[in-house]
């Protein structure tokens, strides 16, 4: 289940990329020592200590990274397409082993950390019970547990919905109490059918309360934010990861606002995109028009999503160009997309411009710092927890080798990505 | 006879074991058609086509999937007490018996009957399992044991008191999706209950067994003293599990004349030895790595004596010619899932020939279920619960251990990693 089992590991390969955006290191190697990174160089420079035992792994020509951080799962989704209106309706039992399904796919794909942005009651708390006591294997989780809607609001159907700073206050408390790494807060409406994806949700004094209140703890903040004046209250209230982050008028149309942008730059705010949900969806249909074809109403929701995702990408294209951190994060398994893809996300940061290694560096450092956990895992650095992916080829040159994946490593353990028990 | 379009698949193996004859066939063959049986033996071996996806095996064994008749999935096995596991969330235990239904099916157990877990969570897996989510054994279920008030297993959330309450409560658990009724009729490990001591007043366990027979459901009764027995048997319970016999003192007294009205009721018994003789073993361990205490060393001791009572009375039992099939309890105390084999082997040890002993983790225990209709041993019609063993079970039921390969409901189950699969085999102690 990826345990590690003690001692020395030298991890050796062709080249090795640390995750900080510096170029590709040739004949890199990583030094474990008892589940955490002790050096990382080239080979030559990297060596245990003079006689102690060590267990090698050479990987010949392939590509030492970091585990990969997906800062927005959903771990209790099942990605068929399923509103989360519909989702919810599943006991919490049922959801919990979705969750634990989930996981392990996620981790035998290369993803060692996951951030959960929201499941319903305890579920995501009890997946991380049966993960301490070793009943199944996962990546290393940073959970919301339940998110905070508003009456009716996105993701309400998950257990919380708080109105007035008093009740958001309490309702943070209380998620923190169970176990909360961070605060989900949805700041708009999204697919829920109760609620209003161009409105914003709460009121800037219930996100303020939120903020301050999270923050006080030591906790950081994420929101959904599918308009503009959503983003303008998180910003207003400190949030500290925008997600979806299109800027969208009331009347759905996107008028591009730089000071917006300017702001979120300003503060270091994370905007996490959400690329690839729309990409999954227009390929499904597209799939589905080659071999059986569509009905009206696919075709015109397949026109939509194209045009959404064109907009999509021309817009964060900008939004990168003026100095916005993107952060990778799936969004899985929402709507069509299944976990066990994360690398679908980060092929679409490529799409919005950035270079395969800037892709990189935002599925692992930057995707571990949105989620505040960067002194332990997002880099290969000594001193770090030694999460480690290795694929064949190079990825720095073609991102699509990240689905190449040779062998995953879990605080120094090796994941057995063929123990289904 | 594939009119349809469902996938052939033909096992071939060097013998055949169809949980029914006293001898293997030789040159075994089994034709599976979608998720049922077509054809076994030489009507197999006769089919021919394109559409036949063949699977040989040459030297091993093609045989009825194992059938465990007592099963706690949403146990541990690592020696923790039911009071403890019971004070775990739904949700953990849930995912518990998700991985031991892995674990039980990966090791060649394609049914189980589960004899007790918390609250609704068996349920809630077998949903999953139908929705195609999890995959596991095909499923016996209780839903919760029926215990009295403090009585063994009471935590697991079927506390009744009275004929009427008990039959309510018969029928609120078959209305969950129970499929027979287990009932602790004495206490146990429980800490609020008494072992020796049978539980349910008569009036009770008559009330539980003829509600459970009149919805055509099957009894099973938890009974660790004499009294205990005699009152399931009063009442017509269908299987007495562990069956010690015991006096009120505690003394071991072998009772010929209540082993014969279990004989005469054509009740089944589960002796359930191996549960036993796990613990003697984590004696034996703890003992390799320092001295016993002598509280431990009493402790081990009575363990000793409890095993060597449970042999012995198998022994007799199986002398008299009563109906034992294999049902390990396991995970409870230190007994885990995917090592079902050791139960059978301990009825080996106690008089039972290698053949009976796979029957009795076959065609025997799907009867003791009454789920022989469907699985258990390989006949045309019956569902393709059929696994290969390495060598011949039928003379040394070892062989059981080498499962080569599994097919639940016709499907091959993809069961993973050798490393995976080992880790959950536990070491083995010697014991004389």
């Amino acid at each position: 289940m990826g345990r590690d089992s003690g001692g020395f590991k030298l991890i050796k390969a062709a080249r090795m990329i640390d995750g900080t955006g510096r170029p590709p290191l040739e004949r890199g190697a990583v030094l474990v020592e008892d589940g955490a990174i002790r050096a990382v160089g080239t080979e030559e420079a990297v060596a245990p200590p003079e006689g102690a035992p060590v267990q090698e792994y050479d990987y010949g020509d392939a590509t030492i990274l970091p585990g990969l951080v997906d800062c927005h799962v959903h771990l209790i989704g099942i990605g068929d397409g399923r509103r989360g209106d519909d989702l919810t309706t599943l006991p919490d039992e049922v959801l919990t082993l979705q969750a634990a399904h989930n996981a392990r796919e996620h981790l035998y794909s290369g993803v060692t950390t996951v951030r959960d942005c929201g499941a319903k009651n305890r579920t995501v708390f009890m997946l991380r019970q049966a993960v301490e006591m070793g009943v199944t294997p996962s990546p290393r989780l940073v959970l919301a547990g339940r998110p905070l809607a508003i009456i009716g609001g996105h993701l309400s159907y998950f257990g919380i919905q708080a109105t007035g700073p008093v009740e958001c206050t309490a309702a943070v408390r209380q998620l923190i109490k169970e176990g909360s790494d961070f605060i989900k807060i949805t700041a708009s409406g999204g697919s829920t059918a109760t609620s209003f994806p161009l409105l914003p949700s709460f009121n800037l004094d219930e996100l303020t309360a939120i903020c301050n209140e999270a923050h006080k703890f030591g906790k950081h903040t994420a929101a959904h934010c599918t308009n503009s004046q959503a983003m303008v209250n998180a910003l207003d209230a400190g949030v500290d990861t925008l997600i979806h982050g299109r800027q969208v008028e009331p009347d759905g149309s996107i008028v591009y606002r730089p000071e917006i942008t300017e702001r979120i730059v300003e503060r270091g705010v994370f905007l996490n995109p959400t690329l690839a949900q729309g990409k999954v969806g227009m390929d499904r249909l597209a799939a589905k028009k080659e071999s059986v074809g569509l009905s009206d109403a696919e075709e015109t929701e397949l026109d939509r999503l194209k045009g959404h995702y064109y907009d999509t990408t021309e817009h964060f294209a900008r939004v990168r160009a003026e100095g916005v951190r993107l952060v990778c994060g799936s969004d899985s398994a929402w709507a069509y997309y299944p976990m066990g893809n994360f690398q679908a996300e980060v092929e679409a940061h490529v799409e919005v411009g950035m270079s395969p290694m800037e892709a990189i560096v935002s599925a692992t450092s930057d995707s571990a710092k949105s989620c505040r956990i960067d002194d332990t895992v997002g880099t290969l650095a000594a001193g770090k927890a030694a999460d480690v992916l290795i694929v064949d080829g190079d990825p720095s040159k073609d991102i699509k080798a990240l689905r190449n994946v040779s062998d995953v490593f879990l605080g120094g353990g090796r994941v057995d990505r063929g123990n289904y028990v | 006879m594939n009119d349809g379009e469902e996938p052939l698949k033909l096992i071939r193996a060097a013998r055949l074991i169809d949980g029914l004859s006293d001898k293997p066939l030789t040159g075994g063959a089994v034709l599976l058609m979608g998720a049922k049986i077509a054809a076994v033996g030489p009507q197999a071996e006769a089919a021919a086509g394109d559409r036949i996806e063949v699977f040989e095996y040459p030297g091993a064994t093609v045989m009825p999937g194992m059938v465990d008749c007592h099963t706690h999935h949403n146990g541990f096995g690592d020696g923790r007490l039911g009071d403890d596991l019971a004070l775990l969330p739904d949700e953990v235990l849930t995912l518990q018996s998700a991985r031991n239904a892995r674990v039980s099916l990966f090791s060649g157990v394609t049914s189980i009957r589960e004899n007790g877990p918390k609250n609704d969570t068996m349920f809630r897996l077998r949903g999953a399992i139908e929705d195609g989510r999890e995959i596991g054994p095909r499923m016996v279920l209780c839903g919760r044991p029926v215990a009295t008030i403090g009585g063994h297993m009471g935590y697991m959330g079927s506390e009744v008191t009275g004929p009427q309450p008990a039959r309510a409560m018969v029928r609120q658990l078959i209305k969950e999706g129970a499929d027979y009724i287990k009932i602790t009729a004495t206490g146990g490990s429980t800490k609020t209950s008494y072992p020796l001591l049978p539980s349910f007043n008569r009036d009770e366990l008559t009330a539980i067994a003829e509600e459970a027979h009149k919805l055509g459901k099957l009894t099973a009764a938890h009974c660790t003293s004499t009294q205990g027995i005699v009152n399931c048997l009063d009442a017509g319970v269908d299987m007495i599990i562990h069956c010690t016999f015991r006096e009120l003192d505690g003394s071991y007294v072998f009772r010929e004349d209540v082993a014969e009205r279990i004989a005469d009721q054509d009740a089944y018994v589960n002796p359930t030895l191996h549960v036993f003789r796990a613990l003697v073993w984590d004696f034996l361990r703890l003992r390799e790595s320092r001295k016993l205490t002598p509280r431990e060393q009493a402790d081990f001791d009575w363990r000793r004596s409890q095993l060597d009572h449970a042999l012995d009375d198998c022994r007799r039992l199986l002398e008299m010619g009563l109906k034992v099939i294999t049902g390990s309890d396991s995970s409870w105390g230190s007994y885990q899932l995917g090592n079902t084999v050791y139960e059978t082997e301990c009825l080996v040890a106690a008089g039972m020939s290698a053949m009976d002993g796979v029957k009795s983790v076959t065609g025997e225990a799907a009867k003791s279920l009454g789920i022989d209709g469907v699985t258990g041993t390989l006949e045309a019609g019956k569902e393709a619960d059929v696994i290969v063993v390495g060598g011949n079970p039928a003379e040394d039921v070892m062989a059981l251990w080498d499962v080569k390969e599994v097919f639940a409901a016709g499907r091959r189950i993809d069961r993973g990693s050798p490393e995976s699969l080992a880790a959950t085999i536990q070491p083995r102690m010697e014991y004389g």
